[in-house]
């Protein structure tokens, strides 16, 4: 739990997991209900939603897990159209393609990244405070994991 | 290798005349994913030019894309997938699916996974098997892409489900098959009628082994991508024959199934099924059994 918990911190907010709904499978975590609880056998696969895994020390949120963040008051960048397709293709968050920041601007911390839709399309750590950035084409949010991720995984 | 003209001539023998054919590619609205947004609308306005597949809830054809349309913002959010017209029949044919017990019995890829999850609002339990380690990766990415939360996915044999000690209310037998022409340009070079055969071995000891983890009154629904009668209605007189199954009527696009194979007669119920030639989608068969009590 507690890699979960750090890393939703990373946006300023939290989440309520309740532990006992919380299944790791070797390095992976799953949040599952109570009606799935009682039917898993101890071999599964995949189950419930998956939150992420732990590889290197390193928490690796799932799409789900980003999704449930979204809709807390976590740090939130709403892109552009262009900006959005660009992230999901892996490219960093220009500040000109920034259409509105909330929650922390603070260089080091994470955002999710979001589209028009407030579709949250991954999430990336800011660079610097937009605010005190005037250069358009400077970039403000890094780009960490976006939704092209599911392009890449079965190649 | 009997070839090209032989299943011909099967098919001829069966009733239909062969012909070349390519469907077009069709999606499905995932309606779970999409309450926020009109996600047809999003499409058009990306220039993609869809038309409603008359005999599905959510299904459409593309008629036009200048891109692939597994690689688009909305289809990585999972607001709609890829998935053959035919292939989008099974799972509606199952009632009241919310809150059910459902065994998916050849899950991988998932396609079908996520339409069930779908119709059932992410409530009740599905069990998701599938045989291949490699094609649980590819299941366990369309359950994560589509937000699905009520599955349960496990290496297994669908051969060997009694392991699992569960009674299903629900089971989708969309079993292994020989596929058809129109998915795979070198079917016909690559097919013998001994692979047809040991194909259709296996979907028994699948539909047996459906039987043993069904509830009475459960609801199995069967299908493949074969225009082999082997893998279909021989199959399903089989089952009626041995297994205490009976074939519900349904109601959706196809033609009735074969009653008379090759001069053999079957079971008058067999008619309920309904065979796909290559029409309009891939060839398919699917009928729905129910487990007597």
């Amino acid at each position: 739990m507690k890699p979960i918990n750090d890393f939703i911190s990373r946006f300023e907010t939290s989440i309520n997991l309740d532990e006992k709904l919380t299944v790791k499978k070797q390095n992976r975590f799953f949040l599952i209900n109570k009606t799935l609880r009682f039917q898993i056998l101890k071999d599964f696969f995949y189950v419930g939603a998956y939150l992420g895994k732990v590889k290197d020390g390193i928490f690796f949120p799932s799409f789900i897990l980003l999704a449930m963040i979204a809709e807390t008051k976590a740090n939130k960048t709403m892109v552009d159209k262009k900006t959005a397709w660009l992230f999901i293709c892996g490219r960093d968050v220009f500040k000109r393609g920034i259409m509105q920041m909330t929650g922390s601007k603070s260089k080091g911390d994470y955002t999710l990244v979001l589209n028009q839709n407030s579709e949250c399309l991954g999430f990336g750590k800011i660079l610097c405070n937009i605010n005190e950035e005037k250069d358009k084409s400077k970039v403000i949010v890094k780009n960490i994991s976006n939704l092209g991720d599911f392009l890449k995984r079965e190649k | 290798m009997p070839g090209k003209e032989f299943f011909i001539r099967r098919y001829e023998q069966l009733g239909w005349i062969y012909r070349e054919f390519e469907p077009n590619p069709s999606i499905r609205i995932n309606n779970m994913n999409t309450k926020k947004t009109n996600i047809v609308k999003r499409l058009e306005s990306l220039g993609v030019v869809l038309e409603k597949i008359p005999f599905l809830d959510y299904g459409f054809w593309v008629c036009k894309s200048r891109f692939s349309l597994g690689a688009t913002a909305e289809y990585l959010l999972g607001l709609y997938s890829i998935q053959e017209a035919a292939a989008q029949i099974p799972v509606t044919l199952f009632t009241e699916l919310e809150n059910k017990a459902v065994l998916d019995a050849c899950a991988a890829p998932g396609g079908k996974t996520v339409q069930l999850a779908d119709l059932m609002q992410n409530t009740g339990v599905i069990t998701a098997l599938d045989v291949k380690k490699q094609r649980l990766f590819a299941l366990s990415n369309q359950l994560e892409r589509c937000r699905v939360k009520n599955t349960v996915v496990y290496l297994m044999d669908a051969r060997k489900s009694s392991l699992l000690g569960v009674k299903f209310d629900r089971i989708l037998l969309d079993v292994p098959c020989s596929g058809n022409y129109v998915t795979d340009r070198a079917w016909f070079n690559r097919r013998a009628l001994k692979d047809i055969e040991r194909n259709a071995e296996v979907q028994r000891l699948i539909l047996a082994e459906a039987v043993n983890v069904a509830k009475n009154n459960g609801e199995i629904i069967y299908s493949t991508c074969s225009l082999e009668p082997e893998e279909n209605e021989l199959n399903i007189d089989w089952a009626i024959r041995t297994l205490n199954l009976e074939v519900e009527e349904i109601n959706c696009y196809g033609d009735k199934a074969l009653t008379n194979v090759f001069g053999r007669q079957l079971d008058r119920s067999i008619a309920n099924c309904r065979r796909i030639w290559p029409t309009q989608t891939q060839g398919f068969f699917v009928c729905k059994l129910k487990k007597r009590a």
